[in-house]
Parts: structure tokens; C-alpha cells; sequence
């Protein structure tokens, strides 16, 4: 099926392409952003969570008469209180093999994991808040926690009873002659990894506002989501507040990485605290409770092994895929997207591959919930294949540019044995520019040297392909549900500047520059006459959520379409005024121009003035109207791609690992700003590289959080952050706007692979091969020890 | 992450500050806050009264005089970093103080303040041990003088009495060799293992050694047998004393690394520390 708002308009790239400054960053590092925090209403009250200090258990009792009492206490809620309005919050993954779990607002009879809100203390501040919650007494009886996601799958207690055998998620698919191609395999490489539970930790932690007007039914709710017109639309199915009298409001938000990309119980409680209590509630996240509460992600435990024939190219793989889901499903993503999109979607990767044997599951545990954390799915997958491939490449005593050569996609279109289409890619290009920009000789060579003085370093590669622009194409591709579309309003103003808003919500990644890069080319005005909007209201569009690398393509095409109305008024005004063919008429450097008439113009300016106030100027049946509204979501799957490459140095003296150099390639289509792409290539990268040798949240064996702090939970800092070369490929997308094609995600994607290998390639004169992250100092200590 | 009722006290001489703590014993220093401010909002310290050092002008200030360095309680980790005078006289010192965490820390974090929290993982009190400093304390019934041997107690306990206040630190500077080192995972996080070294030199031979080991083990310690080891031995002649390094301290496990890990990278440090006393002898 096609709808028009699939169609994209063409597009001459003229501010697209250039490094155009980011429009926020003066505003936002000199210290004027207003996040969550800033915003103070009149007679706020602020909410403060008793959280469950068991992993599990039955409540017993809970005594809340101390903290009503208390001085400033307002209001204390339990769990019967919050399900009088609301059971909880349904959770699943529309695929094969999910089912479903309810998570109450606040715990009732039984806590399932060590942070769950059982209880919330509503105060005149903060502080207060904080000393009722102390005076809370909660009784519990303690269950035997589940921890152990593969274990838990094979029966013994529960984690959360409505998933009485802990699966959560299970299903899989065999494609081709999977048994044949390991029978008649000359080497199979396999191995099991485990890729370790972490937190997207944005700088902001989460937060809530809402406030509610019983004259007129009105709630409004600031949150810092990336999913704001979802928070809406649960608000309305969840709590019955009318869907008109809803508004979700966004304010500058520091980071969001996935984390923010959910429905969080605090988020559906606030609204009703401040109906009932009829003032403002305010809840902000300490960083304990962000570590605790907030979604985990990306833990898996996954076997996998690739088949390879005599010339190492790769004929199958096998892989298991077990997610460690925590107690509940956390909506909209669930913890059944990273072990489904590991076991289903990365295992054959940018390589042919012709038969795959795909399982995947979820196990529920005693733990905080799974959720998104950017490169959902796609991190750990590309972790194993990109791992096994190095692996191979020893094993073979091939370099890891020859060994993936021999079996990457050459030809496109490309249908892999999952049946997704790649239109295009450069997945070939990526490896060979990789080895050029990292001048292997030359690495060799003083890998040799340097070892011979004691020094031990390596190089890791991975390369990935990405899905980006997440759609209802994609979803279909992938047999997933969800529908998706955004909308983009643009409004040109009689002095011809245009104000733009989008339906996404923006947490630092420039989309106010690069969507007005797209509107100045297609409506020939100068970036200082455009203002780009986010979706700082649902009040404004609508939007399916800043996630799955959409943002520069989705809000890109809407933007685009709507430009392209307001375009086409501006060429018929000024074809009617210059006497010229609409055909002939271009919008360029804040002019209509004649093609081929030299000197014939007429400015943006007294288009946009004549619309407004010279009725004389325009031609037969013409429409003022310079406001347009207009839907995108992308008639078929995008995907991009890359790869790192990275030199690592381990020190023998404490087995810490440095970055020397990271070598990225990244192919997204056209660039609508370098700068930019390239400051997610960094950030992401990093992260990964955090992900690869610093962070993990750690549950000890009853199931408590041991890393609840900063100083616990290691985020690489700023001397985490390595040099970079970055080279750009441009295959464009055939159907996006202007060819673009999203890659948010693709640093974390692909880097911890990277580092993996390069510590792997380290080590490789010891014998040992490292298959988990983090990898920890004392695991290199002990390869480099012998 | 908000702390609990206390009421604040910010008194302008030590003899008050010793009686707002004897009239409160629940009552607790503020001397900094980069260690206390954060317990207190984690809920993780309760004190009823804090008395505030930041208007006591006495207790700052760093001077040099009659071979012993002596530094103010309430001087931050950055004056003493930046201090030229200690630059001059302990560069060692000064480079110990920019191994704590982070410049916005440094510059509210005072050395009486890290002293009196005696952290196991905190530079100064190894450094105390090493150099045989002394602190200066004030109580309601007079002043006396400490030794860091006697002040450290174990994790977060020292010899102070309630209502005692350190007015100074202060260290020897009478030629001995000074050497700090640490591994720290990121720069700034707490050390892994922290050494702090003091020993003469002569004809090539170490002496007097003093080694103090923080971070990898439970609480700041000596290690008397691997100084022993090393007395009248040649820096290149130490593999008895590396040995009784490795097996005199009670090293501790963590999510960041286990004992056997802390003892292997203290070995490290310790073989740093003694390379660098070698290249010294051989300068000398």
C-alpha cells in the first residue's frame, strides 16, 4: 500500500551539506536551558517515592499514620489508593511468543524488585517529602528473588506470577539449510557472551509536572519524554482525562537515550495526585532512584556460532538470544526488543549469510525493568557477530578486513534470509576505508614493536547496518506491529520569515538546525529568518516518538512536505508577478528567480508581504494560506551503515584499557550537517566505549542494586574520549527526503564490538579471548599474566 | 537525595566550634562537605547540628618553617596544589593533592576536612602515615598534637575526640624522599590503590623507609614488614620487600576489582615507586 504521505519531494541541497552551528548551543551552554527542575509552579507540592527494598517479596503491611502526621505531609498513597484509578500499565512486544504483564502505579501485596514504588509521600517540599517517606513503615515477607534469566527459564519460583515459568518472551525461526551448513562447515566458530546490564544515565534524570484545573477539566504534564503524544494518549486510555483537555509539555531535556522513550508508573500517578489533591505535584528524580528505577538495558546472555566454509566465507549461523527482563514488561518497548531484535534481526548483519537458526527469549527476574537504551537490539547482536568475526579471523589467520570481505553483501538490492530489503548501502566500501584510514601495515608494525618493549596494543573493527527512520514500513519488514507517522507545521509570516514545528521532541540533537537546513532549501530563505519548534507541546502535530534513528528523516520528510506547499503558493505568486512559468521558477537566496532570466526576481520578503496584503498580486483562485500541516512516514525501510575501527592500548601494570584512536565510517545518506553527525558519531561511540569497558549495574545475590551511585555506576568521562577520524560515505536513499537516512544510534550500535576486538587483537599473543563487557581490568590483568 | 533536619553553625573561632561540638554530640564538622554533603543526602549521615569551619579565619593558611610544612585544616586540596611554597618545598605534595578527584572538588575539599573523614581511600592519610605527619587538634579542654599513627583508627574512625577540632596539619620536610602514586580506573575516582613512600637514599641504599597503602586495603595502613625488607637495601634489591608487600596486607574486594587484584596492582605501584627511587639514586 502507498499513501501520499510517503511521497517526499525533491530537493536541491544547499544548506544541507554544511556545517551550519548548532542553533541551540549558545542558549544551552552558557546555562539557559530550562529543564524540568527549573520550571516552579505556584503552590507545587513535591512527590517522593518509597521504593521497595526487596527484591522480592509479600507486603505484609504498610503503616503510613507517622508520615501523614508529619508537618507538610499532604497526602500519602499506597498501592490500593493508586489502583483504585488505575490497575497498572500493560506491557508486551507485538511478536510471536510475548505475553503480557501489568505493572501497578504502585505495589500491591507483592514487590518484585528493589526500587518499585510501593508507596508516595506528596509534601509541601522536597526535603519534607523525603522525611515522610523515612516514616513509612513497609512489612515484608521475603520470596526467594529470581536472578538468573536462564536458570529462571527452566522453571523454579516465579519471578512475577502472572509469567508463572519467567517467560516473558519466546519464539524463534529456522531459514535455509541451517544443519546442512554446519555439517558441511570447514571451521564453526562459536562462543556464548554476555553483554551486561547498564543505564542510558542521561544527565537529567526523569521528572514530572502536572497540573490539573477542575474548572475546566484541563491537565497539563511536563515530562522530558521522547514520546510525548504517547504519555498523552495513556493518559486518556489509562486515567480517563479528556483527550482534548490533555496537554503533555516537553521542556529542554538533558539526554534521553531510550530511557525517556517509555511510560513510567510515576508518570500516570502524578496526574492523579494532583486531581485529588487539587494543587501542583512535582517529582524529580534523584540519581539513585535513575540508576534503581529508571529502565535498565541491553543485558543478554546470547550463544551463538557461525558455520564457515573452506574460503572463510560464512554459510549459517546459530544463535540463542536471553534477554534478563527485570520484573515487568515496561511499555511501549518491553523487554522482549533486545533479545527479539538480536536473535531475529543482527545475527547476519551486512553479511550473506544464507541460512540462520533464530531464538530468542526473555526470562523475568527480580531485577528493574528492561527497556530501550539507544541501539535497542542492535548493540549486543552486532557485539556477537562482530566479535565472532575477528574470532574467525584468527582462526583463519586472516586480517578482519579480509574475513568479513568474504562474506559481506555486495549486491543491492539485498533480501537477507529474514526476508528484509536493503535498497542500497556501502557495506563493501565501509570495510575498505576502514583498512585504508587505519593504514594496517602500519598498525602491524608497531603492534610488533611495541610488543617487543612490553607495550600491548590492538585493533578492533566493526562494521554494522542500522535500521533508522523507524516506520510502519520498518515495522512491517520486520513483522513487528506499530504505526507510525509525525507531523510537521510550517508558517511563513508577511515579513518572510517562517516558524516550523515539529513533532518530535528534542533532547540535544540539533533538530532545530538541521530541519531548518531542509526548509531554507526548499523555501530559498536564509537560516536567520527560520525558527524550528520541537514538540515542546502536544498541543502542536503529532509524533510517534524521538526513537529508532528517525528524527532527521521523519521530521525531515513532514518538514520537507509542509515546506513544499508554502513553496508551491510562493512560486505561482511569483510566476504570476514576474510573468514567467511556474515550471521556471526557482527559490533561492531569498528570492524567487526565473531560470535563464538573469535579473528577473522578486524577493521572498514581497511574497510573502503580497500574500498578506496585496491582493492585486495574485494570480487567478489563489489560497493565502502560507501555513501547512502535513504527515511523513517513509514507504519503505531505510537502513545505514558504517563501522569503527579501534586501537586500544592494555597496561600491564593494572590491566586498564585505553582508547588510543577511534577510525569511524558512516554512511547516512546525504548529510544535512556534518558537525552534527559527527557529534553523534562521538557520543555514541563513547558511550559505547563505556558500555565496553566501564559501566555495569550490579545486583549482588539477594537481588539489591550495589551500584546506586555515580561513583559505583562508571560513566566514561571526558578523558574516556578518544581522538577521532571520520570519514563520510553518501549512499542516499532513493525515497527519503533528499536522500537522508538516519544514524542517532549507530555509535553504540557498533563501538563496544570494536573495543572488544582491539582488546581481543591485545591479547592475542596470551591466548585468551574476552567475550563479555565490560571487560574488566583484572580479566586483562589476568590474560596478560598468563 | 535531600538531606534530613540539622541546624547550621558557622562560628568565627575554634574555641566556639569545640563547644557548639560539645554541647551536641550529634553534632558533626563541616569542614569542605565533598564527603558529608553527600552522605547527607543520601540519608546515609544524620548529624543534628553542623558546624561550619569556612568563617574560622585560624585555620587556614601554609607555612614553611623549621623543617616541618604546615598546612591549616581548612586549606582546600587546590591551594595546596597550587601553592608555590609547596611546589618549592614537597612537590611531591603538591602533585599528591592533584590526584583527588576532580578541580570543582579540590577547590572546596580541605585537608583537615579529609584528614578527620579518614576515608580508606583517600590520599591524605596515606600520605600522613608516610611522612610521619602530625595534626594539630583544639578541644573545650586544650590543644594537643596527634601523630598520624595514632589519629588513624580504621575506616572512617580516628583518635579525635568529640569535641576536638584539627586546627593544621603538619609534615616533616627534612630531606627524605617523598613519593604518591595511585591507580585510579578514570581520573578522579576514588584510588584502587593509593602508596605513599618516604625514604632516604644514600650510597644507593634506601633507609628510614616509611610505606603507607590506602585504597586497596580496608583502612589506611602502614606495611612495617615490607619496610622492614627494604631497610639498607638497594631500590633494584627489593623483591624480599615486594614479596612481604604482597602478603602482610588484608587487601579488600569490591565490585572494582578483587583483593587479588588490589595486590596485584599495589605490587605495581610499589614497583613504580621503587624504579623511581632507583632513577633518584641515580641522579644523586
Amino acid at each position: 500500500m502507498s499513501f501520499p504521505h510517503s511521497q517526499s519531494p525533491s530537493i536541491a541541497a544547499r544548506s544541507i551539506g554544511a556545517r551550519v552551528p548548532r542553533g541551540d548551543d549558545p542558549r544551552l551552554l552558557t546555562g539557559r536551558g530550562q529543564y524540568l527542575a527549573d520550571i516552579v509552579l505556584p503552590g507545587e507540592l513535591h512527590a517522593c517515592f518509597v521504593r521497595s527494598s526487596a527484591a522480592h517479596a509479600r507486603i505484609t503491611r504498610v503503616t503510613t499514620d507517622e508520615a501523614r502526621a508529619l508537618d507538610g505531609v499532604v497526602a500519602v498513597w499506597t498501592g490500593e489508593d493508586a489502583a483504585k484509578f488505575c490497575e497498572g500499565i500493560v506491557g508486551e512486544l507485538e511478536v510471536e511468543g510475548c505475553f503480557a504483564t501489568t505493572m501497578p502505579l504502585l505495589a500491591r501485596d507483592i514487590v518484585r524488585y528493589v526500587g518499585e514504588p510501593v508507596a508516595v509521600v506528596v509534601a509541601e517540599s522536597r526535603y519534607v517529602a523525603e522525611d515522610g517517606c523515612d516514616l513509612v513503615d513497609v512489612d515484608y515477607e521475603p520470596l526467594e528473588p529470581v536472578l538468573h534469566p536462564r536458570s529462571a527459564l527452566e522453571g523454579g519460583p516465579s519471578a512475577n506470577e502472572e509469567l508463572p515459568d519467567n517467560v516473558a518472551l519466546r519464539g524463534g525461526k529456522v531459514l535455509g539449510d541451517v544443519e546442512g551448513a554446519f555439517n558441511d562447515a570447514a571451521r564453526v566458530i562459536e562462543a556464548t557472551f554476555h553483554s551486561g546490564r547498564l543505564s542510558a544515565g542521561p544527565m537529567e534524570t526523569r521528572g514530572v509536572i502536572a497540573s490539573y484545573d477542575w474548572t475546566s477539566r484541563r491537565l497539563r504534564l511536563w515530562t522530558g519524554s521522547q514520546m510525548p503524544h504517547y504519555i498523552k494518549y495513556c493518559l486518556t486510555a489509562y486515567l480517563g482525562f479528556p483527550e482534548n483537555e490533555c496537554e503533555v509539555l516537553t521542556p529542554d531535556t538533558g539526554g534521553g537515550f531510550g530511557q525517556k522513550a517509555h511510560i513510567f508508573p510515576e508518570e500516570m500517578l502524578l496526574p492523579l495526585l494532583a486531581r485529588e489533591l487539587d494543587r501542583p505535584v512535582k517529582w524529580v528524580e534523584d540519581r539513585r532512584e535513575n540508576l534503581m528505577t529508571a529502565t535498565h538495558a541491553h543485558e543478554q546472555f546470547i550463544d551463538i556460532a557461525y558455520a564457515f566454509d573452506s574460503d572463510a566465507r560464512a554459510t549459517g549461523v546459530r544463535i540463542r538470544a536471553t534477554g534478563d527482563g527485570g520484573a515487568y514488561h515496561q511499555p511501549p518497548w518491553s523487554m522482549g526488543v533486545e533479545p527479539w531484535c538480536t536473535a531475529m534481526v543482527t545475527p547476519t548483519g551486512v553479511y550473506d549469510i544464507p541460512a540462520a537458526d533464530l531464538t530468542y527469549e526473555a526470562a523475568a527476574t527480580n531485577k528493574t525493568p528492561i527497556g530501550a537504551y539507544r541501539g535497542v537490539g542492535y548493540m549486543a547482536g552486532t557485539l556477537v557477530r562482530e566479535c565472532l568475526m575477528d574470532d574467525a579471523a584468527r582462526a583463519f589467520k586472516l586480517s578482519p578486513f579480509d574475513i568479513r570481505r568474504r562474506s559481506v553483501v555486495r549486491e543491492f538490492p539485498w533480501t537477507n534470509p529474514q526476508g528484509i530489503v536493503y535498497d542500497e548501502g556501502s557495506w563493501l566500501q565501509t570495510i575498505d576505508e576502514l583498512e585504508r584510514m587505519v593504514d594496517y601495515p602500519a598498525f602491524l608494525e608497531r603492534q610488533a614493536a611495541l610488543r617487543a618493549e612490553g607495550r600491548f596494543i590492538g585493533l578492533g573493527l566493526s562494521v554494522f547496518v542500522e535500521s533508522s527512520g523507524e516506520s510502519t514500513a520498518m515495522g512491517k519488514a520486520h513483522d513487528l506491529g506499530g504505526i507510525y507517522h509525525d507531523t510537521a507545521t510550517v508558517k511563513m509570516e508577511p515579513n518572510g520569515s517562517v516558524t516550523v514545528t515539529i513533532g518530535l521532541t528534542t533532547q540535544g540533537q540539533g533538530h532545530r538546525t538541521t530541519m531548518a537546513q531542509v526548509v531554507a532549501d526548499s523555501l530559498g530563505v536564509p537560516l536567520e529568518a527560520i525558527t524550528v519548534r520541537a514538540a515542546e507541546s502536544t498541543t502542536y502535530g503529532w509524533g510517534s516518538g524521538t526513537v529508532g534513528s528517525r528524527g532527521a528523516v521523519i521530521a525531515g520528510g513532514a518538514v520537507l512536505r509542509a515546506s513544499n506547499v508554502i513553496r508551491t503558493k510562493l512560486v505561482a505568486l511569483a510566476a504570476s508577478m514576474l510573468e514567467a512559468d511556474p515550471a521556471d521558477i526557482d527559490l533561492v537566496d531569498g528570492a524567487a528567480v526565473v531560470l535563464g532570466v538573469p535579473g528577473s526576481s522578486v524577493s521572498i520578503i514581497d511574497l510573502a508581504t503580497a500574500v498578506y496584503f496585496d491582493q492585486s498580486a495574485w494570480p487567478a483562485d489563489f489560497d493565502p494560506t502560507l501555513e501547512a500541516t502535513l504527515a511523513y512516514d517513509p514507504a519503505r525501510p531505510i537502513f545505514s551503515n558504517g563501522g569503527h575501527a579501534m586501537i586500544v592500548e592494555v597496561a600491564p601494570e593494572t590491566g586498564f584499557v585505553t582508547v588510543e584512536k577511534v577510525f569511524s565510517v558512516e554512511d547516512c545518506g546525504t548529510v544535512i550537517n556534518p558537525d552534527i553527525v559527527e557529534g553523534q558519531i562521538r557520543g555514541g561511540v563513547v558511550q559505547g566505549i563505556g558500555a565496553a569497558l566501564l559501566e555495569r549495574l550490579v545486583y549482588d545475590d539477594s537481588g539489591q542494586l550495589v551500584t546506586t551511585t555515580l561513583l559505583d555506576y562508571h560513566m566514561p568521562s571526558m578523558d574516556f574520549s578518544p581522538p577521532f577520524e571520520i570519514h563520510h560515505l553518501e549512499t542516499p536513499s532513493s525515497h527519503t527526503p533528499g536522500g537522508i537516512k538516519g544514524m542517532g544510534e549507530s555509535g553504540l550500535i557498533a563501538a563496544p564490538a570494536a573495543v572488544l576486538n582491539a582488546v581481543n587483537d591485545a591479547l592475542s599473543h596470551t591466548g585468551t579471548v574476552l567475550h563479555d563487557i565490560p571487560i574488566t581490568p583484572e580479566q586483562v590483568l589476568r590474560a596478560l599474566r598468563g | 537525595m535531600k538531606s534530613p533536619v540539622f541546624a547550621y553553625a558557622a562560628p568565627n573561632t575554634v574555641a566556639e566550634a569545640c563547644s557548639l561540638l560539645a554541647d551536641d554530640e550529634d553534632a558533626k564538622l563541616l569542614a569542605g562537605g565533598q564527603s558529608l554533603v553527600p552522605l547527607l543526602a543520601l540519608r546515609l549521615a544524620a548529624p543534628t547540628t553542623l558546624v561550619d569551619l569556612r568563617l574560622v579565619p585560624a585555620l587556614t593558611g601554609i607555612t614553611h618553617d623549621q623543617g616541618v610544612l604546615r598546612l591549616g585544616a581548612m586549606t582546600t586540596h587546590r591551594s595546596i596544589e597550587r601553592s608555590p611554597l609547596v611546589q618549592d618545598v614537597a612537590p611531591a605534595i603538591a602533585e599528591a593533592a592533584a590526584l583527588i578527584a576532580h578541580p570543582q572538588v579540590r577547590t572546596r575539599g580541605t585537608i583537615g576536612g579529609a584528614v578527620a573523614h579518614a576515608d580508606a581511600a583517600a590520599e591524605w592519610p596515606a600520605v600522613l602515615l608516610a611522612m610521619d605527619g602530625h595534626v594539630e587538634v583544639t578541644g573545650t579542654g586544650g590543644s594537643r598534637s596527634i601523630s598520624a599513627g595514632d589519629l588513624f583508627m580504621g575506616p572512617f574512625m580516628t583518635s579525635l575526640e568529640p569535641d576536638e577540632v584539627i586546627t593544621s596539619v603538619s609534615l616533616p620536610i627534612d630531606g627524605r624522599e617523598i613519593w604518591v602514586d595511585e591507580h585510579q580506573r578514570r581520573h578522579g575516582d576514588y584510588g584502587l590503590s593509593i602508596l605513599a613512600m618516604t625514604y632516604q637514599l644514600s650510597d644507593g641504599l634506601i633507609t628510614d623507609v616509611r610505606l603507607a597503602v590506602a585504597g586497596a586495603t580496608g583502612s589506611v595502613t602502614r606495611a612495617p614488614e615490607a619496610e622492614a625488607a627494604l631497610e639498607g637495601r638497594a631500590p633494584a634489591d627489593s623483591n624480599d620487600a615486594i614479596t612481604a608487600l604482597a602478603a602482610e596486607l588484608s587487601y579488600t574486594s569490591d565490585i572494582h576489582g578483587s583483593a587479588d587484584y588490589r595486590r596485584d596492582i599495589t605490587t605495581t605501584l610499589f614497583q613504580r615507586a621503587l624504579r623511581a627511587a632507583g632513577e633518584r639514586s641515580g641522579q644523586a
